[in-house]
């Protein structure tokens, strides 16, 4: 296929269009995602904002933003990208919109809304094949409250509403949803997963994606300061370490079939990650938690062995 | 009747909201009214917010900011030049600024040309050394306790409970008593001499009626975030040794602020005016070329005089 | 022009075919159902220029058709009851956003326990919202109000989104003759919309509806959406009189009948309305000098317009067709409160009356009446008094009986 895809860090297109100066903390992995994301996106595109953490990138009179951006509530970003595409869609058909000021239509959205409050919208949207994209920065919580659990939370963490106890000193006890299964069941054109430490696959993966017309799923395992209970300047590293104990798998679904674009040539042990982690602390200590940090490694090891990327 | 308002303003994440419980902790231990109450934006860690207390020998009939302030703890230099911060706003006469900061009060006076009476001790440094990290809570809500004339036993007894609530590690919380004490004792016995708030007149504005174009919360501008510098953040700024920088461009890349450029032969350098201090760059160098180094001098984001 | 028997939903498809409304996006709810339907029919066949879309829940109905809105392009949607409620943050958000959204509610009843007929509590609810609000008595009056929405709301003095309220089953499942207007004159009425404060095109980017953190300015935004509604009222007489020259009808704020020389007045909205003039002639032919007073327009309230039409009254009996559980009927606080610092104020009384559909019987406006006369004549006003008749306490008597109630 024809598509250019760039080999290097040093290809990354150098146009900024998301600007310095938002709100959001020092060291959010969230925002290295979407600045990254946007470099593949470029201008012309009009994001539709679940609410969330990135609903306070843009305070009045500020946005971070070089292109169009649309408020809407945290259930139903994907139902406003739907008004906004069909809308546009329209305007163009009746000839009252310039085929150059067409924009692509992008939703935003944190992982609370995309793995729980959003899912029915999601669901429609996808099912009926609006050609959108769909970007979730997925900080396993609920980032923007403080740090609650919510679907994406993975085993194993403590959160605001999980906190780790004498009696269940496991914090959250339920393993995380796989929203990339959810989706690739709708059988979309394009998913992928992609990672704010590996640029040069995630905007591959973009200029891939813009091929296909319908809905277009991004997955951004984000690291968050202050969620995780980490340094700030530990993100990037936190994501590479995500991907090389296999904890995130970079993959991509072409209409369904999936395929690994980056697999750990020796996969690092998942303690390695999780120790850096605060939220992961009390995995540690006062008493280590042998059982649930070899089942933690389990779920990862079961993963890698379904798709026969470890033997 | 006694009526004493503190004001704390600090960077999200270094503790302000704590601090103005440590201290209306210690002066409810001592027997009077407290209130104490956070107020932050949609800003995290890094971002300008302030806490208030308010102690009294009668019940508190007030609530929300505080505007006329008869203390001022300003836990982070930088902000004395935040235009959104505003620390010294309302300072009643004869009332007390403490500053975070190495300088002694004379030089921080001149250097902000501030009236009124100024305490200074470098908090920042004292928690390094004693705690390791820079949330400077119990540290500040003892220089507050200090300088309202609370005791020693209340204070020591406030950051218990307080940070007992937060950490269950019994050394962070050892530590945090030692470096409380450390900076009570520090701080000299002061006098207040203010008198009671008087309230600013304020009139009131019948509002017009403004087209939608206009009053929609809409914003027909793109990129205005740069205004807002958040350089102010930082706490140690990214330094480069150009000597040895290889250009890789591997701290472009991962600054998720996106304010690390290049220049005309291909080093980088970084927009201070933004940059949050989040120091990734120094984490992923390669090359192992970027330090950090503490930041001292506020940096000016407008001439405004201040105080 | 002619005129065809119209059900209040065929009368409300025909309004959107009119307006030639660029887009619907959908989901169906009893009693609303049909005008989805009608519309998507005619889109099926041809007959109109709008795409249709099925969405998943009212939520993102609601957030589709305003987000469309805030794109550029004539929007209409339609809802009921728990529907309305289901999108209920979204009527919010999306008169936050200073769209001229028009949306259809058909009222019914809320649950629990759930009910099909009508009741007003859905779209009171919605009251405060910011969308402005007109309540329909006629299926024609659904139709044209359709029409007078959209030349209102596009306004660019208000540029706020309007619900169109009819009674379930009593409008919605009603045919009653109606007359279709001319395509043409209602061009001529209502020009295409143009926005110019909301859009998204690639030349001028715009970020809509972003966060007002603070006091004064999340202030600044709401008192504009009040100000902004208030503003329609005085746009909506424009709009009345330009809508009588080109149709010859004429629909005010507020409709009175009978009432000029009237001292025992009803108040009332809506389908039932039509009951209560009915009782006002009977009324009068008993020689009590009765008469109605019909709002019409509910959001912006005008509030002058009554305090004109009820000052001097001897009393005013309110009809709420409605339950403010805890407080009574929720007009009956905004009509007393435009009249309360008026020297020459009618004793005001409130009745709770139709509650899911129930009829309001010859008999309970007789009571009604009744009840004014006693209170002029010296006796105590009663409070809020529900309308419900001894043949219906005694056949609720045996319901419950059966349901185990003893």
């Amino acid at each position: 296929m024809g598509i250019e895809r760039i080999k290097s860090i040093k290809d990354l297109p150098p146009e900024e269009n998301v600007f310095s100066g938002t709100p959001a903390c020092a060291g959010c992995g969230a925002l290295l995602s979407l600045r990254l994301t946007l470099k593949a996106l470029g201008r012309k595109i009009v994001i539709v904002n679940a609410a969330g953490c990135f609903t306070l990138l843009t305070i009045y009179p500020y946005t971070p933003f070089a292109n169009s951006w649309l408020y809407t509530a945290m259930a139903s970003a994907p139902a406003g990208a739907q008004g906004v595409r069909d809308a546009l869609d329209i305007l163009l058909e009746k000839g009252r919109l310039d085929p150059e000021e067409d924009l692509k239509v992008v939703v935003l959205t944190g992982d609370g809304a995309a793995y729980d409050i959003g899912l029915a919208s999601t669901s429609g949207a996808i099912y009926r094949n609006l050609d959108f994209y769909y970007l979730c920065y997925d900080n396993e919580a609920y980032g923007n409250t403080g740090f609650q659990r919510s679907g994406a939370t993975p085993f194993g963490s403590g959160t605001g509403t999980t906190p780790p106890g004498s009696v269940r000193p496991t914090g959250t006890e339920l393993p995380k949803k796989d929203l990339f299964e959810i989706w690739r069941s709708h059988k979309p054109p394009y998913l992928a997963t992609i990672s704010p430490a590996y640029p040069v696959d995630l905007i591959n993966k973009f200029k891939k994606a813009e091929q296909y017309k319908g809905p277009k799923l991004f997955i951004a395992l984000s690291p968050c300061p202050p969620g995780w209970a980490t340094d700030p300047s530990y993100t990037v590293k936190l994501a590479k370490l995500a991907v090389g104990t296999g904890v995130w798998a970079l993959k991509e679904a072409v209409y369904g079939e999936v395929s690994h674009t980056i697999v750990p040539k020796k996969f690092k042990p998942v303690e390695e990650y999780l120790k850096e982690q605060g939220r992961f602390a009390h995995l540690f200590k006062p008493v280590r938690q042998e059982e649930t940090l070899k089942k933690m490694q389990e779920m990862v090891d079961d993963y890698w062995k379904r798709h026969q990327l470890l033997l | 009747m006694l009526m004493l308002r503190v004001r704390f303003h600090g960077r999200g994440g270094q503790g302000a909201k704590v601090a103005s419980r440590v201290l209306g902790t210690a002066a409810f231990l001592e027997g009077y009214y407290a209130q104490d109450f956070p107020l932050y934006g949609a800003e995290r860690r890094g971002a300008p917010i302030a806490a208030f207390t308010r102690i009294a020998d009668e019940p508190i009939m007030e609530r929300g900011v505080i505007s006329e302030p008869d203390v001022v703890i300003v836990m982070d230099k930088t902000l004395l030049r935040d235009h959104q911060a505003k620390p010294l706003s309302g300072l009643k006469k004869g009332g007390v600024i403490f500053i975070n900061t190495p300088q002694s009060p004379e030089e921080a006076r001149a250097e902000y040309t501030i009236a009124g009476q100024i305490i200074t001790l470098d908090l920042t440094k004292i928690c390094l050394d004693i705690l390791q990290r820079t949330v400077i809570s119990s540290l500040a809500g003892a220089v507050a306790a200090k300088i309202v004339g609370l005791s020693e036993a209340s204070l020591k007894a406030a950051v218990e409970k307080v940070i007992s609530e937060i950490v269950t590690d019994s050394v962070i919380l050892e530590k945090n008593i030692e470096a409380a004490l450390y900076c009570f004792h520090a701080i000299p016995a002061v006098e207040l001499k203010t008198t009671e708030a008087v309230q600013m007149e304020s009139r009131v504005f019948t509002m017009p009626f403004e087209p939608a174009a206009i009053s929609s919360p809409a914003l027909n501008t793109t990129g205005t975030t740069v205004l807002r510098k958040t350089g102010n953040w930082r706490v140690f700024r990214p330094v480069w040794d150009y000597d040895a920088c290889n250009k890789c461009q591997i701290c472009v890349a991962r600054c998720p602020e996106g304010c690390i450029l290049v220049n005309e032969e291909g080093f980088p350098y970084v927009d201070y005016e933004n940059c949050k201090g989040c120091l990734i760059c120094v984490e992923e160098c390669p090359a192992k070329t970027l330090g950090k180094e503490r930041e001292v001098h506020a940096k000016a984001d407008s001439e405004e005089v201040i105080g | 022009m002619k005129k065809e028997m119209l059900t209040g939903n065929a009368a409300a498809a025909w309004g959107v075919r009119l307006a030639e409304v660029d887009y619907i996006p959908a989901f169906p709810v009893t009693p609303q159902t049909e005008i989805i339907e009608t519309l998507a029919r005619w889109i099926a066949d041809g007959d109109m220029a709008s795409r249709f879309v099925t969405m998943d829940s009212e939520h993102s109905m609601i957030t589709a058709a305003g987000a469309a809105s805030a794109t550029g392009v004539r929007a209409f949607t339609a809802t009921s009851s728990q529907g309305l409620l289901y999108g209920f943050e979204m009527l919010y958000a999306v008169a936050g956003w200073r769209v001229p959204l028009v949306m259809v509610n058909v009222s019914r009843g809320l649950s629990a326990p759930i009910t099909l007929e009508t009741d007003h509590n859905d779209v009171l609810a919605a009251r405060d919202s910011g969308f402005l609000q007109i309540h329909c008595e006629t299926c024609q009056e659904v139709l044209d109000s359709i029409l007078m929405a959209y030349r209102l709301v596009e306004d660019e003095r208000v540029l706020l989104p309007i619900i169109v309220n009819m009674d379930g089953f009593y409008l919605s499942f009603t045919r009653e003759p109606v007359e279709v207007p001319n395509l043409e004159r209602v061009r001529n009425f209502l020009p295409p919309y143009q926005p110019k404060h909301a859009f998204f095109k690639a030349s001028q980017p715009m970020a809509q509806s972003v966060t007002a953190l603070g006091g004064s300015l999340y202030s600044y935004f709401k008192y504009q959406m009040h100000l902004g509604s208030q503003k329609a009222l005085e746009v909506y007489k424009e709009v009345c009189v330009e809508f009588e020259k080109e149709f010859g009808r004429h629909y005010d704020t507020i409709e009175g009948y009978m009432l000029d020389d009237a001292d025992y007045v009803l108040v009332m909205t809506n389908s039932f309305s039509t009951l209560g003039k009915a009782a006002v002639k009977r009324a009068r032919a008993r020689g009590i000098k009765a008469g109605l007073l019909r709002l019409r327009l509910l959001r912006p309230f005008p509030a002058e317009n009554i305090q004109r039409a009820l000052t001097g009254k001897r009393a005013v009996a309110v009809i709420d067709q409605n339950i403010s559980v805890g407080k009574g009927g929720i007009l009956h606080s905004d009509v007393a409160s435009c009249l309360c610092n008026e020297k020459q104020r009618p004793l005001l009384f409130s009745f709770i009356g139709g509650l899911g559909g129930k009829n309001i019987s010859p008999g309970e406006f007789e009571f009604i009446f009744t009840e004014l006369i006693k209170a002029v004549a010296g006796e105590a006003v009663e409070p809020s008094q529900l309308l419900y008749t001894e043949e219906e306490w005694q056949e609720m008597v045996r319901l419950k009986r059966i349901a185990g109630k003893e």
